[in-house]
């Protein structure tokens, strides 16, 4: 297919999410815009399906398989701490870090800093469950925590 | 990498930023991420799903009452005046107005010492309870799985993160990406199927997976977040961070007053802010001098009322704040709740809503299939697991139905402890009982739209036919037609 085609093919969704922008407003046309683009595409998706007959899947069309790691009690408990309470503490320094340090009204530095946790939290559970050396996912964490936290409750302080 | 397609073109151009190895390794933090908490991100995801739904659901609930499709400023200054006399002296009546995002007018009291009492207001502003237990049921189990809200809403705002971290992993663990975004392989290998599925509807609709995951993950933290804030700026008082964001009580005065004209504060707001139409009324400490009356407007291109004026008891403009006034934060804070729930646009809206968030509850429920699968394909078949993911499935939506018929016909009945019963008992009956899974799924699935056709009747038959009436018709016998086939190829 024609490079140019499939270039406005993937415009297709900006255009329409300016157009959205244009209609309701910035925010509110936005979120009608990544809701009902999604339909759509599913559409498009649906529309293209192929119907096979049973068998087994071709080597071509395997997935990544995932990496099988050893199967130890100690590293499941350390990798939960990590991904749990650990990640947790870790996210809420830098976001009270955020939410103390960042320049601008208390209110929005407090909600941007609420936002900011639940993604640095999840991005950390990714991390921590994915890297194998524990113990480097380990300091980092807990490094982080601690100069958060101390680098924020000196700003908090003040 | 176990990725063996020919080398070409696109290939030598570009190349997935993680190597092979990375990507097995997100992989399997997907995985482990996925299976830990599948059952508690689905029960959140179809739980949320019925929720955007919730307006509806409650006039199918409570059918006799009126849906008005626009209310005078009398009307409201009189309903307001029956729920004055209805409501606890420490509620808060909350009037909310018809708008083009939700029809009819809606009469809430709420306050400490009294449950929530809810009406809906009639064309001449009389008031009809709407009282409807299987919305309220559904809403606290989505919200805080009906456990003790900063617990509950702890483990919600967990699953959030969860879902989160499962849309980064997923996508990272991705490389086909872009090549395969518009393939679906139906048929054929099992694995590839629910593979197919399970990557399309979770990458079309990443952004909104990613908002929904966000937006909930932040509502259920909340208390936790603002916890911490408060032990570092303000010693531990939550109030004062609490206070950032609400204006501060008057002074009390207990005295006695009467309630104001509304339909004259009402005239005021409009003039203040032509550009915008009243939404809310709300009035604190109603009936007392200290009483506070604040209009709420929203404007055609803005996500929720921004605009607000604010009169004592008297009747007179205490203060008035519009967008321009208003900080970055007090704009997103206002906005989360509704674009978590879909409630911002009307019934378009709420049906794109209820269409994706069943699009993530296939995601969660396929990336449990795929393990399965891939187990069954490596000769270690995991049959018990097999049924209790299908109980978890169907047996979830069956379950809910079963309340839901419980509450048409004993509103009273404690509907949270028989969801409950009925969970443990179907996921017991699965570990236990010796049945293929695919066997136990497809019987669920007949249940279900035995069940589902059985209510819309029922429900149609006492009080008369309504949309949902002909979704649950619909719906239960696509079910029941769509398990036919498959209970064939089963028994073949």
């Amino acid at each position: 297919m024609a490079p140019a085609l499939v270039a406005a093919g993937w415009g297709l969704p900006a255009i329409a999410l300016a157009l959205a922008i244009l209609a309701f407003g910035p925010v509110k046309g936005m979120a009608l815009a990544l809701a009902m683009q999604a339909i759509g595409a599913l559409g498009v998706v649906w529309q293209g399906r192929v119907q096979r007959k049973a068998a087994r899947p071709r080597a071509g069309e395997a997935a990544p398989e995932p990496l099988e790691q050893p199967g130890r009690v100690w590293r499941g408990v350390l990798r939960a701490l990590l991904a749990g309470p650990l990640g947790m503490v870790a996210a809420l320094a830098v976001a009270l870090c955020v939410a103390v340090y960042l320049p601008g009204d208390p209110r929005t530095r407090i909600v941007l800093s609420g936002l900011l946790m639940p993604v640095l939290w999840g991005l950390a559970m990714t991390w921590t469950l994915a890297d194998r050396r524990l113990l480097r996912a380990l300091a980092v964490l807990v490094g982080t925590s601690l100069l958060g936290l101390g680098i924020a409750a000196l700003g908090g302080a003040a | 990498m176990t990725e063996q397609t020919p080398r070409n073109t696109r290939s030598k151009q570009w190349r997935w930023p993680l190597s092979p190895e990375t990507v097995r390794a997100v992989l399997s933090s997907h995985s482990v991420l996925g299976l830990a908490f599948a059952a508690v991100i689905y029960l959140v995801c179809l739980t949320g799903t019925l929720v955007v739904f919730s307006p509806d659901l409650q006039h199918w609930e409570v059918p006799q009452a009126p849906v008005v499709p626009s209310l005078s400023d009398r009307a409201a200054g009189r309903a307001v005046l029956l729920a004055e006399r209805q409501a606890a002296p420490d509620a808060t009546l909350s009037l909310s107005l018809p708008g083009p995002a939700r029809a009819g007018a809606t009469l809430m009291a709420y306050g400490n010492k009294r449950a929530e009492q809810t009406w809906a207001v009639a064309p001449d502003g009389a008031l009809v309870p709407m009282d409807a237990p299987w919305t309220e049921f559904l809403l606290h189990l989505h919200v805080n799985l009906h456990l003790p809200r900063s617990w509950g809403g702890f483990i919600v705002g967990l699953t959030g993160v969860a879902l989160l971290s499962s849309l980064v992993s997923g996508i990272l663990a991705h490389p086909r990406v872009v090549r395969d975004a518009f393939h679906l392989r139906l048929g054929g290998s099992r694995r590839l199927q629910e593979a197919d599925l399970h990557n399309r509807l979770g990458v079309w609709a990443l952004p909104f997976h990613f908002t929904l995951a966000l937006t909930g993950a932040l509502l259920g933290l909340s208390t936790l977040i603002v916890a911490a804030l408060a032990l570092l700026l303000y010693r531990g008082d939550t109030q004062k961070v609490y206070g950032l964001f609400i204006d501060p009580p008057p002074p009390a005065d207990a005295r006695a007053v009467p309630m104001p004209d509304i339909a004259a504060l009402l005239a005021i707001a409009r003039a203040r802010t032509p550009e915008a139409a009243p939404q809310t009324v709300s009035i604190a400490r109603h009936g007392r001098a200290d009483m506070r009356i604040t209009v709420n407007s929203a404007r055609p291109r803005l996500l929720v009322p921004q605009d607000e004026v604010q009169f004592d008891a008297r009747g007179t403009v205490l203060a008035e704040e519009h967008p321009a006034d208003l900080a970055l934060g007090t704009k997103v804070l206002g906005g989360i709740g509704q674009v978590h729930f879909g409630w911002f646009g009307g019934a378009a809206v709420r049906v794109a809503y209820g269409l994706l968030g069943l699009a993530l509850c296939v995601v969660t429920s396929s990336g449990v299939t795929i393990w399965l699968a891939r187990r069954r394909d490596r000769g270690r078949a995991a049959p018990q697991w097999e049924r209790i993911w299908a109980a978890v499935c169907w047996g979830q939506p069956l379950a809910l139905m079963v309340t839901a018929m419980i509450a048409m016909v004993a509103p009273r009945a404690p509907l949270p402890i028989t969801w409950l019963v009925l969970t443990i008992a179907i996921v017991a009956g699965a570990a236990l009982v010796r049945i293929d899974g695919a066997r136990l799924a497809v019987g669920l699935r007949r249940a279900l739209g035995a069940g589902l056709v059985a209510l819309g009747l029922v429900h149609a038959a006492t009080v008369g036919l309504g949309p949902i009436d002909g979704v649950l018709c619909l719906g239960g016998a696509a079910l029941l037609a769509l398990t036919w086939p498959v209970a064939r190829r089963s028994a073949a």
